[in-house]
């Protein structure tokens, strides 16, 4: 009898269990159902704004005011973004810095025809005498040597071989990976190549009627501030 | 069975989320790039918030902080044109397109290097994926005054054809350097 009656207590605290499972997931739809509705309502209301826009109707908070004083808030918010715009620029033109407390941090950009690549980091301190802090400049570019060069004397020019060494590597890089990714089919494997990417090693084929002709292409890139190869060795294999 | 119910909400909320992010970038870009206020109405503005300033002394923080953030990036921007020697006089942005991977604008710049002027129009593609950002230039037109030089337009056409925007800034820096002592050395000798 005991026993029966452990097991009906049993049964009743599951039974209990699942009613506040039911009730928790009912409320818990119920909230996201809410949401939804409150989101939509959101996205509408901001979409009949965009499209006003798009209609030539300038107007804030749908009150079509003339623009008479606008808030000394809204102004500077305004400036404040037209001179980030303005210094995004100058990340286009491929050097582009900002003055830090202990000196300036430049930010080198590269590109190969339009396409922007990576672009690099430098820190610097000014004062005592002009010192790299920090950066983010690949070891296989010899930012020492053009450092003790030009660093000292001038900045302008250790930053502009600086950024030749760069543009010239991040182009030889990208022309290897679109050669990879287009010719791939003509291509035996993948691409052989160092970390500075001025060594490109490569088999393909070509094929001619019943004959497939396999050569072997060897790229040497003697000057690292360019991105055109100095010697080619193409054999037959 | 419940519990798809629920991902079904939690989708559609997340979907609406973006959305809205969405919409709100298109209406503040499209607010940006048809406002202009001049150099002195915002010095004017700048002036009217310090003697406002002086009369009551609470809830004006956030405003001293953006003077102050104004400050600091007119100092950036004007070191960066004075190192670089580029000096843009003018610059119209807009957005031609924005969805939730996409980017499309199309800028027009002006600007000096040394004694050269210049301006440049051209389209701006961003596309965002999950690892990074791409940036691709099209379109690019370049005028550059002096031009009566044949080199400098062949220059010109070539970096047009590549859409080279960067080249163009590049080499813009070291041949106006270069036109500028010349153009000393040959009024020493005049």
């Amino acid at each position: 009898v005991f026993a029966h009656l452990e097991m009906l207590e049993a049964r009743a605290r599951e039974a209990d269990m699942k009613e506040e499972e039911a009730k928790q997931q009912e409320e818990k739809l119920a909230r996201l159902k809410a949401r939804v509705q409150q989101l939509t309502r959101q996205r509408d209301e901001l979409q009949a704004k965009v499209d006003l826009q798009q209609k030539g109707q300038l107007g804030k908070e749908g009150v079509t005011s003339d623009p008479a004083q606008p808030s000394t808030q809204a102004v500077l918010e305004w400036k404040i973004k037209r001179v980030k715009d303005m210094l995004q620029v100058f990340c286009l033109t491929g050097i582009s810095g900002k003055l830090t407390e202990q000196g300036v941090c430049f930010c080198i950009s590269t590109a190969y025809d339009g396409t922007y690549l990576d672009s690099y980091y430098l820190d610097l301190l000014t004062k005592p005498e002009v010192r790299i802090l920090r950066h983010s400049i690949p070891t296989f570019i010899p930012l020492e040597q053009l450092a003790k060069k030009y660093l000292q004397t001038d900045i302008r020019r250790f930053l502009s071989v600086l950024s030749n060494h760069l543009n010239a590597y991040a182009a030889r890089r990208y022309q290897a990976d679109q050669l990879q990714e287009h010719f791939s089919d003509q291509i035996e494997g993948t691409l052989q190549t160092n970390s500075l990417c001025n060594l490109l090693v490569f088999n393909y084929y070509v094929s001619n009627k019943s004959k497939t002709f396999p050569f072997n292409v060897r790229l040497l890139y003697g000057d690292l501030c360019s991105s055109i190869p100095t010697e080619v060795t193409v054999s037959c294999t | 069975m419940d519990k798809s119910i629920c991902q079904v909400y939690e989708d559609k909320i997340q979907s609406l989320e973006e959305e809205i992010k969405l919409l709100t970038e298109k209406y503040e870009d499209y607010q940006q790039e048809s406002t202009f206020f001049s150099d002195e109405e915002i010095l004017m503005s700048k002036k009217s918030f310090q003697r406002e300033f002086w009369r009551r002394s609470q809830g004006c923080e956030y405003l001293s902080d953006l003077i102050a953030q104004l400050e600091s990036l007119e100092m950036d921007l004007s070191f960066i044109m004075k190192f670089t020697g580029i000096q843009f006089t003018s610059h119209f942005k807009k957005t031609m397109e924005k969805t939730r991977n996409r980017t499309v604008q199309k800028h027009k710049l002006s600007g000096n290097c040394h004694s050269l002027s210049f301006q440049v129009e051209f389209q701006l593609l961003e596309i965002r994926n999950e690892e990074n950002v791409s940036v691709v230039v099209s379109d690019l037109s370049v005028f550059m005054e002096p031009g009566g030089d044949s080199s400098v337009s062949k220059f010109v056409s070539c970096i047009e054809e590549h859409g080279n925007l960067l080249q163009f800034f590049r080499s813009l820096s070291s041949y106006a350097e270069w036109y500028e002592h010349r153009r000393c050395t040959f009024l020493h000798f005049k």
